[in-house]
């Protein structure tokens, strides 16, 4: 028996769901292989998310506690992931794929000598290790991996598992942490994000993505219109998070965030590999193009060949009324 | 100041790929510098023009390789290592940060730059991994470097918004493609980068046994993606099409 453990991302002060996927399948093959399931947090809070954490199965929770977690640094996180192995000795460490994770992967990885696969989409425990499905080549292909060893790291794409509710009554351990300040290699001056208060991508059910067809503050507003009434995030491809009209933390792509919601409406992208590789995960995809031969229209279930600036206003007015 | 700059030669993802008995068959001639390192050689280029300085390309691969240090070279870049591998073994992101560790142990430098990730595989493991072998500072995801004496500011996209983070040098950076345009060689360039200079190196000398680099971590097989459908296209007067669209959502695909 050994021990899966898994690691509970937060993101101002919520857990990230795609962390409690990873836990919900972690949770599936423990059961299955007869072996345990633990998690841990790591937060400026940690103690704080415990009880949430324990619906999902996990027996033991371990938390990592200091204000210097408030924010993301990598040499901070990194020691308290080393001090976490060597404490738990996991054979499988399990991690939502997001940009604080991709952050310090490769480092703890070497820190530990531990095999890793990074962005999986599915994983299954094998003898001595996990097997793994991975999209490479812009996501055009599928590999399947195998990484071996006694300690194993692994990094899961959001939308990958479905949450899987099984609550136990968890202990819980806290896990002490200290950190000097000549031990922080860098510093963190200035956090700059415009996204408060938009919806997380990787947590959102729809998305309405934006590319450059979207050009003037009229596009903008029906964009902002549309995710609106359909509670959705805003996301936006390459072109228009480079020209500035959407912050950088919007980018859906290979280079950006990886979604898969229920819904995603694509408004003036044409479906480059680079923004597919993001996107083409989405249950149902929605295309609106002027373009009849724009590439996104291979891959979306519903394609509208048309102005956006025609053809939102009276999409958004047949919404209004099926959802009143 | 010194940069030095990781490249890799990738695949061009844009060209047609087969798979036969779980391998991949590519066009062997359609081999790129990756794209995220392209735009690490620009931003190094870039600070170099305005600190002074010298910049430094250094490829793990095949013989092969030595036509993307000389677009690195065609760029502006002052000088080329090639760590030469026979091109047959199984390289993991472990194996090429050992190697590049191995290299750079001895080295001084400022800026260490690679790509975020390899435009291939997507793994984006080796930066942080080179950085915790050299225990170096680092920052990954770099959309903007300004430096300034021994200290260098990065620019990184975080998960919801963007961290500026001052690293002491000597110190490692992972470049997104967001960060520049990287340039494209002129003639000019890509004469000069004819006649400047190239070590070449072999493994051995760096005192790594290629037995010991066996990777952690393997790929067994490729197959195709599940192809996604396309699904239908509506054109026609907006206004109808639109509602058309709308109340399918609703009534079929069931995501209202
Ligand atoms: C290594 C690498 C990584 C990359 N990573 C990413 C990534 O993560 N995400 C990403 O998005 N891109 C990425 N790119 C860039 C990508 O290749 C494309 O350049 C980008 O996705 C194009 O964005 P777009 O579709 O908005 O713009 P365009 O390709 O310019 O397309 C605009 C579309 O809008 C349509 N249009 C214009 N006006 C209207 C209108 N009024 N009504 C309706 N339709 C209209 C046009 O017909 C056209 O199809 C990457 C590139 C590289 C090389």
């Amino acid at each position: 028996m050994s021990t899966l453990l898994t690691h509970i991302a937060i993101t101002d002060g919520k857990i990230k769901r795609s962390s409690l996927e990873v836990l919900s399948r972690c949770k599936e093959l423990a059961d299955a292989n007869g072996h345990t399931v633990e998690a841990v947090v790591i937060d400026a809070n940690a103690s704080s998310y415990t009880d949430d954490i324990q619906k999902y199965g996990a027996t033991k929770i371990y938390t990592v506690e200091d204000p210097v977690f408030k924010n993301h640094m990598n040499t901070p996180m990194l020691k308290a992931l080393v001090n976490v192995m060597n404490e738990v000795q996991p054979s499988l460490f399990a991690f939502a794929s997001t940009e604080s994770t991709k952050d310090i992967l490769g480092a703890l990885a070497a820190n530990q000598g531990a095999a890793v696969l990074a962005d999986v989409s599915s994983f299954e425990l094998t003898d001595g290790g996990i097997k793994a499905k991975r999209p490479v080549m812009a996501a055009k292909i599928m590999s399947n991996n195998e990484a071996k060893g006694d300690k194993v790291i692994v990094s899961v794409r959001s939308g990958s598992y479905d949450l899987a509710e099984n609550p136990v009554d968890a202990e819980v351990a806290s896990i002490s942490f200290s950190m000097s300040d000549d031990e922080m290699k860098a510093t963190l001056k200035e956090i700059i994000s415009a996204s408060g208060d938009t919806i997380d991508l990787n947590e959102a059910e729809a998305i309405v993505a934006a590319g450059r067809g979207v050009k003037d503050e009229e596009a903008k507003n029906l964009i902002s219109e549309l995710a609106g009434l359909l509670n959705a995030g805003i996301g936006a491809s390459r072109a228009l998070t480079e020209a500035g009209v959407y912050d950088p933390s919007l980018q859906i792509g290979q280079t950006g965030k990886v979604v898969s919601p229920q819904l995603y409406i694509a408004v003036g992208i044409s479906g480059a590999i680079q923004h597919v590789a993001g996107m083409a995960n989405s249950k149902v995809i929605v295309a609106i193009n002027k373009d009849p031969d724009a590439p996104i229209f291979e891959i979306a279930d519903y394609g509208i060949v048309g102005d956006l600036y025609k053809v939102l206003p009276p999409f958004i007015e047949e919404i209004k009324k099926i959802k009143s | 100041m010194k940069f030095y700059v990781c490249i890799k030669m990738v695949p061009d993802v844009y060209a047609p790929i087969q798979i036969k008995d779980g391998e991949l068959i590519m066009d062997a001639d359609r081999m790129v510098l990756n794209a995220y390192d392209a735009s690490a050689v620009e931003e190094a280029l870039v600070l170099k023009e305005e600190h002074g300085g010298e910049v430094e390309v250094v490829c793990i691969g095949p013989s092969k390789a030595s036509e993307t240090i000389r677009k690195a070279l065609a760029m502006g870049a002052d000088k080329g290592v090639h760590i030469q591998t026979t091109g047959e073994e199984e390289y993991d992101s472990g194996s090429y940060a050992r190697v590049l560790a191995a290299y750079f142990g001895d080295k001084e430098f400022d800026v260490l730059s690679l790509g975020k990730q390899s435009q291939d595989t997507d793994s984006g493991l080796t930066g942080s991994m080179v950085a915790e072998l050299l225990d170096l500072p680092y920052a990954t995801n770099a959309v903007g470097l300004k430096a300034d004496g021994s200290t260098i500011t990065v620019k990184r996209q975080g998960d919801a918004g963007q961290e500026m983070i001052d690293l002491p040098t000597p110190c490692v950076v992972t470049c997104s493609n967001d960060m520049n345009e990287p340039r494209i060689p002129n003639l000019k360039g890509i004469m000069a980068s004819k006649r400047k200079p190239v070590d070449t190196i072999e493994l051995s000398a760096l005192g790594v046994d290629e037995s010991e680099l066996s990777a952690k971590t393997k790929v067994l097989s490729y197959e195709e993606k599940p192809a996604r459908e396309a699904g239908k296209k509506y054109e026609g007067e907006p206004d109808e099409v639109a509602r058309e669209v709308a109340q399918l959502l609703d009534s079929e695909a069931n995501v209202l």
